[in-house]
Formats: structure tokens, C-alpha cells, sequence
């Protein structure tokens, strides 16, 4: 059954390329059809134990496994749910393309290649699907050629540099225990020492940090997520990227397992503790700058870095509800980031603009769309009663009880950060006077929006009934070594303070209601025209009756400063000195025999003279 | 409060509160808005009265017209007393708004406001002093009392006369008609 | 236990709305006496919700409308996270945690409700609001983080019931560090004069309330009454004990006690308001970056102090 999901889903990306020479039409259906078959056969899937199966025996003395426990079967199973809303999304947006054919083959490998990794069973298998994945999506972000090219050259070549990490850590591994079986790995690990535990987490933190976008590795994301067509940001931000939380999951506690992860080093200079602080930066930073842009999709896309924070701080801080906070709030990000991205792609592809300058006005147009959206939005945030608001409750509540509230300070003012660039967003884009060019803007096909609806709907349903999730994550972080949650259907229990969105639900319904009722019975309002506003008795001048520009403009004077990313600055420094010292070295070779003779010459002399007994050092 | 006060707020709420609460939009076309700063600070206070200036025309009931109309001014004057929400009062200060005063005879002077937009009352002087407007404020809850501060009936009533002139004066106005003389006017 | 529960279900919401106009009325009042005026009614604020109520203002789409019943909902439904004396129906479930998200609720609503009215000073004013509410949040989240650190718990019932027993934090270390940070912010979370850029009615014709008019008018006032009213109250709560007395006193048990807990909880709600009232009758109104860059000073390092001491003990 393992190896079946896989095969359908790399036969199947094939199949689908052939299809699509065939008919543009049935290709796009077959590729629904796959990717329905492959969610039934994940959820299918759900291990009661973990169940193992080899597909390839004896490769270089180990078995090629695949597994599946609770943890990769969440991971498997959003993989599998968001390609198909992705797919779904598709169909509209990449019509007409000439080179949709490549699209499709290239989402389904990295579809597929995600899968693969969630469902390894040993290092080996692991990494030939991170590579799948990694290099289909170089093509995919690189699809739109022009700047989005360097985007992609950007992202391959530090994700190269994540990939050589990780096979020499792999390598390293191999060499000292001679097997690269996870279930293994965990047992030869609780013996080695200490500082050697410490060199395999290091180099697997910057294979999986790079992907996860932690700080000083997140200099990638923002002009890949921006310049990738829009569905497959969604993947990107949705699902690719939490691989790395899926890579930093395995190793950090089903490998080297809690106890090892947790008594790495002591105190504040313990392994855990600064990683959950460079989390914490992730978190602020990003947060910030995320308010300067005015791209809509790199705004999203350095949302997307903070909120990756939010995930790796929860793996990292390591308490129960930490890891179980952290978990939940990935399988969130998926969902509403998935839907942002597809939201501003519907945008981008009805104005053909995704500039926040010049947008406005379309939620006379596209209503369907603004309410989507700011259910997105809502949840980013994590507005009470939807999903992201329960997630992040965890993160801060253990935070405060167990250990540091400079940590949870950055998490709550990060969520600030979160609040204005979202409103921006949703201003900029919906809001304001409706311009004379987008006048003729009409809804989207039932294809965009489905995908988006159900996301939504997604959203607000995990929000009030936590429950359904939190028993899945429970038992994830029962296997990763802690005792279970306390989970009810409607919230969480403990002893400590607990949440319950019942209460919540029921207390809004009821107010809500009363306040409608009392709005109604007021005296009735009649509707107006959207120029007819207050403008100090003047006409509305047609076209510049907006503010969107600068719309955070006094904070920005006030932030901008403090907020260059000097990390890419630096990397940029380093590219250029590399670059000088090549050019150095380029300049001995002048083409002139008469150089390399005096090369040759100048060696012997040296060789001679050291022959002679000199000695220069 | 005395009693035949109380009584009243329990048999006519709408009225009193109406009374009682008069917010102002000011229209500063001419040396009017002199008077003002002094009847909203320390030396007369007019929140006393419930009276207070409010910043669009969309929070008001009360529009004050402080001073002479012109050609170009009356444009928005009829824009943002069309904005008030219903019930609104309007109240023209000074001799100006009434019949152009001392520059009635210029070329874009209008010496009639009312046949333009309806006036519930007008402050006479030149200009009239505070006390002036507190005794327009008094007499305009006795107006409201008899309910002969109709105005914005008047307005909605005789639409088409008041945007007939309206249009004579300026040819095609920007913005569409506020009543379109159907029932849901109402 | 459960016919508190209901008293507290309804009357908390009464009780918060009557007390947020009556303080609106106040402080017009205050006002007006700080500049030797004679001051409105008391009572004038509920004249004009009377008036508001039955005008017919003009709406802008279902948005403009179900915006801000949105945000007057999110309003009340805090108030039932939030002790008012011994009245807290909801106080359990969630704490600190779920107020500090509650808060957002109202001016998101009026942010999307406005945002359909389709006025550039509508959106300046909210921008303006975010833009000050991320300048007092810095400090307000160091001051509850400290708090909850403090007494080990995140629930706001068990920080009343704390200072019942040990005093009030205010008047105790080193918990008087926040309250006193609290205090440095107080009137950028009331949105009172020094920082009332977001509804500034003379330059930018009061914000996001621009478009209102009638009962959409009555509606944000009636949330702005109940914003101020959840900002003291939550001082209150954190830092004056709630409702207990100080000392050796104690309320006597039973729904006299209860009545009691009330009024002396408004009481103090009055008293912090009207030192609020006193600063802005005094004070013109700062630009945005001076707002921002006044709360990141040295409210914001008071608040750091106080969260690091509170951690170090």
C-alpha cells in the first residue's frame, strides 16, 4: 500500500504529461483524479502503529524503507489535501499556458517528491525525495522566466548548499553506525556523546533551517514565493516549506528523541534555547518587514518567514503544548497561507497587478473573494474561532508558564506585526473607492474559487472545533515522547487555565445576535453610492480619491532604518568577494607563454632552494 | 429636570433628544465663523446646550450657513446638507445668507439661499453676536417642539423644484438625485 | 453559583455599556470644568445615542453594517472575559490570553466596516489606530507577561483572587514596575487626547468615524465607551485588586457583598479614568511618529524592566 501511493503519484505525474500532448482538458482532469485517488489512499493510510515496508532491499547494505507513524501521516495527509486544492485552482490559472504541460509534471514530482519524503523510512530514501522536490521546484519558481529566474537561481543554490549539509551529516551518520534506518538511528544516537549529537543537529539544522526559512536562512524565500505563479506559492508556503519542520521533527525528537534534543547544553546557552531564540527573531523581524512591502505576494511571502517562526519556536521550546502548538499551527499556516496565495493569484490574474498601490476597491467586484480572503486573513491574525487563534494560544500559554516571557513578548508583538500588514493587505486590495480601470473586473470561474471556499470554511471549522486536530496532534506528540493532551472536542483541559471555544461560539452567536437585532430595529438606512462620501461638500475626483500609498507611512520613516536585511547584504558581500578572488585568480592565466614559462621557472627556483636547505618559514 | 420635562422625554423622545442633542456642521463661507469660536469655548459655551460641533456632515443635525453665499460656495453647501441624515435644522447666520447683505447686488452673490435648500430659521445681525445665536438655538426647540421645523419634509416634498433651481443655476450637477420621487423615498 | 453566572451574563454587558457612556459624559464634563466652562448634562451622551438612534443615516453595503456589529460584539463578548467586581461569567476559559486577542476585535470591525465607506480618511484614521496600537501593545503585552509570570497563572480570575489575599499589585514589588509602565500608556489605549490621532475630528474629520452617522454613530460610540471602559478596567483588575478593599478589609459575603464588589470596582474604574481625563484636558495632540516613538521610550523600557526583574525573582 505504501509503495502503491508513491507509484500512483510519480506514474502518474508522467502519465499526466503524456496526457496533456494529448488534451489540455483531460489532462487537467486526470491530474484531480490522481491526486483524489492518492488523499483516499493516504487517509487510508492512518497507522494505528507504524507500519514499515521495504521497496528496495540492500542497497549499499541497507534497506530502502518506507514508513508511516502518526507524524508523517499528518504531514502526508495535508501534502495530499493541498495538492488537490492546488490542482483544483490550476485548471483556471495556468489555461492557454504554452508550457502547461511542464507545469503539471513539475507540481505533481514536487507533490510527489513531498510525499515520498513524508512517508521515508530511512535517511537514504529520504534524501533522493528532498531532492525530487528541491529541483522540481527550482524549475517550478523559475517558471515565469525573466526575474523570477534569479529568484529560482537564488533558491538552488541554497538549497544546494541545505542538501550537501544534510548528505554529509547523512554521510556521517552512515560511517559511524552503518545504517541510515531511522528507527535504528534512534538507538545508536542515545549512546553517542554529546558534542557529536550536537554536529549531526547542527548540519541537519541547516539543511532543514534553509527550507524552513529560519533567519539566517531565509534570504530565499521572499523573491521565490513572489515570483512563482501564484498555485504554486501556495504549495510553497503551504506545504514545501514545512518540510524542514518535518525534517527538524524527525531529527530532533524521533531520532535523537526529546531527552537527547531538550539536555543539549543548559540554561540559555542550551542548544533548544537558542534556537527557540533565533525562532523569535524570526518571528519579529519578517513581521516588520512584511508591513514595508507593497507587492502583495512578497508581503505574503515574508509573512510566510515569521510565520514558519511560530512553528520552529514551538518544535523548539520543546514543552508539550509547545510541540503540540507548534505542530497544529503548521497544519494551519498551510491552510490560510494556501489561500492568501490563491486569493492574490485571482487577483493578480483579473487586475493583472498585484502592486498594492494600485489597487482597491474590489470588494464591490468580487465579494466571494474578499470574504475568502479575510477569513484568511482572520486566521493569520488568529481572530478567536479561527484555527490560527487556538494554535498560537498554545504556543504563548506554555511560553509564560514554563519558562520565558521575553520569548512570548516576541511571539505577541510578532502577532501585532501580523495585524497591520494584514489589514493592508485587505485594504489596499478590497477596500477603498472602486478606480474607473477595474470597473469591468468580473468573479472568477467556480475552479478559483472552490479550492479557496473550502480553505475558508477549512479555517473557521478547525476554529471552533479544535478537537478534531488536536487528537490527531496529540497522538503525534504522544509518539515523539510526551504525555498526551488533555483534548475535548471544543478545546483543550488542564489544570492551568483552559480554552474552550464552545464558550466563545456561544457567547458571539448570542451577542452578535442581540446587537443585529438591535442594529435592525434602529431606523433604516438607505444604501449610497460609493461617491457619495464626505469631501467636504466637493465632487469625489474621480480616480485619486484613495490613500493607499504610504498607508503606513509615519511607522515606516519610524522602523525602515532598523529593519535592512543586513543578512542579505552580507551574502551579497560574500558573493561579490568570491567573485574578486576568482577574478584574481582568472588574471594569472594572461594567455602569454612567456607568463607560464616564468611560472614554471619561478617554481623550480623555489623546489631548488628548498633542496639547498632554505627554509622561508 | 422638572416634572412636566420628564414627561415630555417619556411622550416624545425623539423630539427631546433632537432638541437636546443638536450637532453642528459649520459652513465658514464669510466673517460668521468669527462668532463662533467664542460661542463653543469659556466666555458662552454652547455645549451647555447640547450643542456641539462635530466634523462631517454625516454626525450632524444642525447645519449653520455662517455668512454670504456665493456662486462657487453653494455647491457644496447643497452636497453636505444633503448628506445629513434625517431629521436635520438648518440655520442661516448673519444678514448675508438672507438676502445677500451688503453684497447683494454682485455679480455671484446668492441673495435667496432658501430657494435652494430649505431654512428652518435665520439669525439676523451683521454679525450676530453669540447671544444672537443662542436665542436662534432656543427659538429653533420651539420650532421643533410645534414641529414647524420641517425643513427636510420641505426638501423632500418639493424635490424637483428645489434641484430645478438648483440646475438653473449651474447646468448638469455631479452627483444623481437624492429622491428620485419614487415611494421608498420614505 | 449559577444564578451568579446569569447575573453575570446580563448584567455585566448593562452594567459596562451604562458605566462607558456615563464616563463618556464625565469626562465632557471634567473637560469642560478643566477649561472653566459650565460642561454638558451628565446625561447628555445618552441623549444623543437617543437622537442617533432614530436618525436616517445612509449605509455603504452589508460590510459597512456587519462590520460594526462585529466590532460591538467583540466588545461585549470581552466583557463577559472580564471581571466587573465578582461578576465574570466566562472568566475561566482561556484568561489573559483570550482578552489580549478579544481586544483586537472592535477595531478590526470598524476597520472593515469603514474600509467599505470608501473614504481616504477613514482609512487614515484606522492606519493611525494600528499604527498606535502596535506602540502601546509593545508595552501593554510586557506589562500582562509580567503579570501572569508573576502569579504563575494566566487567568485573570486568579490574579483578582491573588491580591485579595496579598494586596494590591500596584502597591507591592516588584509588580509596581508595570502597573506604573500601565500607567505611562493609559491614555494611548483610551485613545484620549495626547494620542487621539486616529479620530482627530479636526484634521482628518475624526477618522474612521467619518462616514457614520445616525445609529452607525451610536454604535461606535457606544464601543468607544466600552474600549475605554475595558482599558481601565483592566488596570483595575491587574493592578487595584478588582474589587477588594485594601488591607484588612473585607466585603461580607453573600449579594450584598457582590453589589458592593461592584460599585467599588466602578468606583476605582472612575477614579483611574478621570486621572486619564485630567492628562488630556491638558495635553495637545501628538503627531504619529512622536506617539509611537514616546510609547517605544520609556514606557516600553519600564515595561522591559519590570518583565526582566518579575523573570529574575
Amino acid at each position: 500500500m505504501l509503495e502503491a501511493v508513491l507509484i500512483v503519484a510519480f506514474g502518474g505525474a508522467l502519465l499526466t504529461y503524456l496526457v496533456g500532448r494529448w488534451s489540455a482538458k483531460g489532462r487537467d482532469y486526470f491530474a484531480l483524479a490522481l491526486w483524489v485517488v492518492i488523499l483516499g489512499m493516504t487517509s487510508y493510510l492512518h497507522p494505528g502503529k507504524p507500519r514499515v515496508s521495504t521497496f528496495y532491499p540492500g542497497f549499499l547494505g541497507n534497506d530502502l524503507q518506507l514508513r508511516v507513524t502518526s507524524l508523517s501521516w499528518l504531514f502526508a495527509i495535508i501534502v495530499a489535501s493541498i495538492s488537490v486544492l492546488v490542482i483544483i485552482y490550476s485548471f483556471r490559472y495556468i489555461k492557454g499556458h504554452e508550457k502547461s504541460n511542464l507545469y503539471y509534471l513539475l507540481l505533481l514530482l514536487v507533490n510527489g517528491g513531498m510525499l515520498g519524503v513524508t512517508l521515508s523510512g530511512d535517511f537514504l530514501s529520504f534524501y533522493v525525495f528532498w531532492e525530487i522536490a528541491s529541483w522540481s521546484t527550482f524549475l517550478l519558481i523559475s517558471f515565469n522566466q525573466g526575474r523570477a529566474l534569479a529568484a529560482g537561481l537564488r533558491y538552488v543554490v541554497m538549497s544546494v548548499i541545505g542538501s550537501g549539509a544534510m548528505l554529509f551529516g547523512m554521510l556521517s551518520l552512515y560511517s559511524s553506525f552503518g545504517t541510515l534506518d531511522l528507527a535504528d538511528l534512534s538507538e545508536h544516537l542515545a549512546g553517542a556523546g554529546g558534542e557529536y549529537v550536537l554536529f549531526i543537529f547542527l548540519l541537519f539544522l541547516v539543511s532543514f533551517g534553509i527550507k524552513n526559512a529560519i533567519i539566517p536562512f531565509h534570504t530565499w524565500l521572499p523573491p521565490a514565493h513572489s515570483e512563482a505563479p501564484a498555485p504554486f506559492s501556495a504549495v510553497l508556503s503551504g506545504v514545501l516549506i514545512k518540510m524542514g519542520t518535518y525534517g527538524m521533527l524527525l531529527i530532533f525528537y524521533l531520532v535523537a528523541g526529546a531527552k537527547i534534543f531538550l539536555g543539549l547544553g543548559t540554561g540559555i546557552w542550551s542548544f533548544h534555547s537558542i534556537l527557540s531564540g533565533l525562532a523569535a527573531v524570526t518571528i519579529v523581524l519578517p513581521s516588520f518587514v512584511a508591513i514595508l512591502q507593497n507587492d502583495a505576494k512578497r508581503m505574503l511571502a515574508w509573512s510566510t518567514v515569521g510565520q514558519a517562526g511560530y512553528i520552529v519556536l514551538g518544535i523548539s521550546f520543546g514543552t508539550r503544548l509547545a510541540v503540540a502548538g507548534g505542530i497544529f499551527h503548521f497544519l494551519n499556516h498551510a491552510l490560510f497561507k494556501s489561500l492568501l496565495f490563491m486569493s492574490i493569484g485571482a487577483v493578480e490574474r483579473k487586475t493583472s497587478t498585484r502592486d498594492l498601490n494600485d489597487l482597491g476597491g474590489l470588494v464591490k467586484r468580487t465579494p466571494v473573494l474578499f470574504i475568502a480572503t479575510l477569513v484568511g486573513v482572520a486566521g493569520l491574525i488568529g481572530v478567536p474561532l479561527t484555527n490560527g487563534f487556538f494554535s498560537k494560544w498554545m504556543i504563548y500559554k506554555t511560553l509564560i508558564l514554563d519558562g520565558n516571557p521575553l520569548l512570548a513578548f516576541a511571539a505577541l508583538i510578532g502577532t501585532w506585526g501580523t495585524i497591520l500588514y494584514s489589514y493592508k493587505l485587505i485594504h489596499n486590495v478590497f477596500f477603498g473607492q472602486l478606480p474607473e480601470k477595474y470597473r469591468k473586473v468580473t468573479r472568477s470561474s467556480f475552479s478559483t474559487y472552490a479550492p479557496m471556499v473550502i480553505l475558508a470554511v477549512a479555517i473557521i471549522f478547525f476554529g471552533i472545533f479544535p478537537g478534531f486536530v488536536l487528537g490527531e496532534v496529540s497522538h503525534v506528540t504522544t509518539t515523539l515522547g510526551f504525555p498526551p493532551l488533555d483534548v475535548e472536542l471544543w478545546g483543550l483541559s488542564s489544570d492551568t487555565g483552559m480554552v474552550n471555544t464552545l464558550n466563545l461560539l456561544a457567547a458571539f452567536v448570542i451577542v452578535a445576535a442581540v446587537v443585529w437585532f438591535v442594529f435592525k430595529s434602529g431606523a433604516e438606512s438607505p444604501k449610497v453610492a460609493q461617491d457619495d462620501s464626505y469631501t467636504a461638500g466637493a465632487p469625489v475626483p474621480e480616480g485619486k480619491f484613495t490613500y493607499t500609498a504610504d498607508f503606513y507611512g509615519p511607522l515606516e520613516r519610524v522602523i525602515s532604518p532598523y529593519l535592512k536585511d543586513r543578512i542579505d547584504i552580507f551574502y551579497g558581500g560574500l558573493i561579490d568577494f568570491t567573485e574578486f578572488l576568482s577574478d584574481t585568480v582568472r588574471r594569472m592565466y594572461t594567455g602569454y607563454v612567456g607568463t607560464y614559462v616564468a611560472y614554471i621557472l619561478a617554481l623550480l627556483a623555489v623546489v631548488l632552494l628548498v633542496q639547498l636547505g632554505w627554509s622561508p618559514w | 429636570m422638572d416634572r412636566r420635562q420628564l414627561v415630555k422625554w417619556l411622550k416624545e423622545p425623539l423630539k427631546m433628544s433632537n432638541k437636546y442633542s443638536l450637532h453642528v456642521v459649520y459652513f465658514c463661507t464669510g466673517c460668521g465663523i468669527i462668532e463662533i469660536p467664542p460661542s463653543i469655548t469659556a466666555r458662552w459655551d454652547a455645549e451647555r446646550f447640547g450643542v456641539k460641533p462635530v466634523a462631517t456632515p454625516r454626525q450632524a443635525n444642525l447645519f449653520l450657513i455662517t455668512g454670504y453665499v456665493s456662486l462657487k460656495t453653494l455647491k457644496p453647501i447643497i452636497r453636505t446638507y444633503e448628506q445629513m441624515p434625517e431629521p436635520k435644522y438648518t440655520v442661516a447666520l448673519g444678514s448675508c445668507p438672507i438676502d445677500g447683505g451688503m453684497y447683494w447686488d454682485s455679480y455671484n452673490t446668492i441673495n435667496h439661499l432658501d430657494k435652494y435648500i430649505p431654512i428652518d430659521g435665520y439669525i439676523a445681525g451683521c454679525m450676530p453676536r453669540p447671544e444672537a445665536i443662542f436665542t436662534g438655538i432656543t427659538h429653533l426647540w420651539t420650532l421643533i417642539d410645534e414641529g414647524k421645523a420641517d425643513g427636510y419634509e420641505r426638501y423632500r416634498e418639493r424635490y424637483q423644484e428645489y434641484r430645478s433651481n438648483q440646475e438653473r443655476l449651474y447646468g448638469q450637477l455631479e452627483w444623481p438625485p437624492l429622491y428620485t420621487g419614487r415611494d421608498d423615498d420614505v | 453559583m449559577v444564578a451568579m453566572k446569569v447575573a453575570g451574563l446580563v448584567f455585566s454587558p448593562i452594567i459596562a455599556v451604562l458605566t462607558g457612556l456615563l464616563l463618556t459624559g464625565a469626562s465632557r464634563k471634567m473637560v469642560a470644568r478643566v477649561e472653566w466652562r459650565y460642561g454638558p448634562p451628565l446625561l447628555q451622551p445618552f441623549i444623543d445615542m437617543v437622537k442617533l438612534f432614530f436618525q436616517r443615516a445612509p449605509s455603504h453595503g452589508e460590510v459597512f453594517d456587519y462590520g460594526l456589529v462585529i466590532s460591538l460584539s467583540g466588545s461585549i463578548v470581552l466583557l463577559l472575559f472580564l471581571p466587573i467586581g465578582h461578576l465574570c461569567p466566562l472568566g475561566g476559559g482561556g484568561g489573559l490570553l483570550v482578552i489580549i486577542y478579544l481586544m483586537l476585535i472592535p477595531p478590526l470591525g470598524i476597520a472593515t466596516s469603514g474600509g467599505e465607506g470608501a473614504n481616504p480618511y477613514i482609512s487614515i484614521g484606522v492606519s493611525r489606530k494600528l499604527m498606535l496600537g502596535l506602540g502601546y501593545e509593545v508595552t501593554l503585552i510586557l506589562v500582562l507577561l509580567s503579570v501572569m509570570s508573576e502569579y504563575n497563572t494566566i487567568s485573570i480570575l486568579k490574579v483578582v483572587q491573588a491580591q485579595s489575599e496579598s494586596g494590591w499589585s500596584l502597591f507591592s514589588w516588584p509588580l509596581v514596575i508595570p502597573g506604573i509602565a500601565y500607567l505611562l500608556i493609559m491614555p494611548a489605549i483610551l485613545g484620549v487626547k495626547p494620542f487621539d490621532v486616529a479620530s482627530a475630528p479636526q484634521e482628518i474629520s475624526s477618522g474612521s468615524h467619518a462616514e457614520y452617522g445616525g445609529k452607525y454613530l451610536a454604535f461606535v460610540t457606544v464601543g468607544g465607551g466600552l474600549s475605554e471602559f475595558i482599558g481601565v478596567a483592566l488596570f483595575v483588575n491587574l493592578f487595584l485588586g478588582g474589587p477588594s478593599l485594601p488591607g484588612a478589609f473585607t466585603l461580607p459575603a453573600g449579594a450584598l457583598g457582590v453589589f458592593l464588589g461592584v460599585i467599588l470596582f466602578l468606583v476605582k474604574v472612575a477614579f483611574v479614568f478621570s486621572l486619564n481625563v485630567m492628562v488630556s484636558a491638558l495635553f495637545p495632540r501628538l503627531r504619529v511618529e512622536g506617539a509611537v516613538k514616546y510609547l517605544w521610550g520609556w514606557p516600553a523600557l519600564i515595561g522591559l524592566i519590570g518583565t526582566i526583574v518579575v523573570w529574575a525573582l
